[in-house]
């Protein structure tokens, strides 16, 4: 059993009474992610078809051999030792240390054209696609989940700064925010 | 200075993502190399007008060691490789 010892989330101050319905253009912050940063050593291609197989959670490419891994609050337990088992895969708990952003609506490539620096057209960030860069000026990665959705997984330090700017770049989309609903 | 780097794990990323660590051209010596030729791995750099290979350190992105070959004087990049790739490479000739 993972002991979470947050429970108060770093971005509480900044959604907390400021629930609005939400528009078309929306973050939603996911209260109690899963994330786990796996490292692997060895035949690397072999790795990402094993982890790609894993239907409870998404791997998203960090680099040669690291992922971080997106999962459902629910399998956590069950998720990390699964992959613990799994020879040459070192696995480590970043539940506590990184925020999910999850960003989406008609003007989401519009708003994170003001973000950062990576070209988000559908033929070269395809969905399903991931990757480590900088978002509003902090080492963030970041995932196409759909046509118009993306996801953002920022170190929880940062994430208060991230998402007031990622909101202030939305402002004349009509950027709402609020927490997922689970 | 160049300001696209397309690096081969994450693609075409600015030029901020990066840090320059230095000539990539000089080999390590031998431990028993003699004082001279060690100075002049350590300290000796030239200052070159047009081509260049350096390592550059993809920080905000995959954390990679690349090796990016590019001209001084025209800014022009005509190569990124991953460094451990490189090695290996070099190894196997
Ligand atoms: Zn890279």
């Amino acid at each position: 059993m993972t002991l979470h010892l947050l429970h108060r989330h770093v971005l509480e101050d900044h959604l907390a009474g400021f629930e609005t319905s939400p528009n078309p253009n929306h973050v939603s912050v996911v209260r109690r992610p899963v994330i786990l940063s796996v490292l692997a050593h060895g035949d690397l291609e072999a790795f990402a078809g094993r982890l790609a197989a894993f239907s409870t959670m998404s791997a998203r490419f960090c680099g040669p051999g690291e992922w971080l891994v997106v999962g459902s609050a629910a399998g956590a337990d069950e998720l990390t030792d699964r992959l613990g088992e799994v020879a040459g895969l070192s696995v480590c708990d970043q539940s506590d240390g990184k925020v999910v952003m999850a960003i989406s609506g008609p003007s989401v490539r519009k708003i994170l054209a003001k973000c950062v620096a990576v070209d988000l057209h559908q033929d070269v960030f395809a969905e399903g696609e991931g990757a480590n860069m900088l978002c509003c000026h902090v080492a963030c990665h970041l995932a196409r989940t759909g046509a118009d959705a993306f996801e953002i997984i920022v170190p929880r330090s940062f994430a208060g700064s991230v998402f007031e700017e990622l909101m202030e770049m939305g402002r004349e989309y009509a950027l709402t925010a609020s927490f997922a609903q689970s | 200075m160049a300001s696209l780097i397309t690096c081969p794990h994450c693609g075409t990323r600015p030029k901020e993502e990066f840090s320059i660590r230095g000539a990539a051209a000089p080999r390590r010596p031998s431990a028993g190399d003699r004082d001279e030729v060690w100075y002049a791995y350590v300290y000796v750099r030239d200052n070159p007008k047009g081509l260049t290979q350096e390592y550059w350190h993809h920080a905000a992105g995959c954390r990679r060691f690349l090796v990016v070959e590019r001209d001084t004087l025209t800014h022009e990049v005509f190569g990124v490789t991953d460094a451990a790739a490189l090695t290996r490479k070099e190894a196997a000739e």
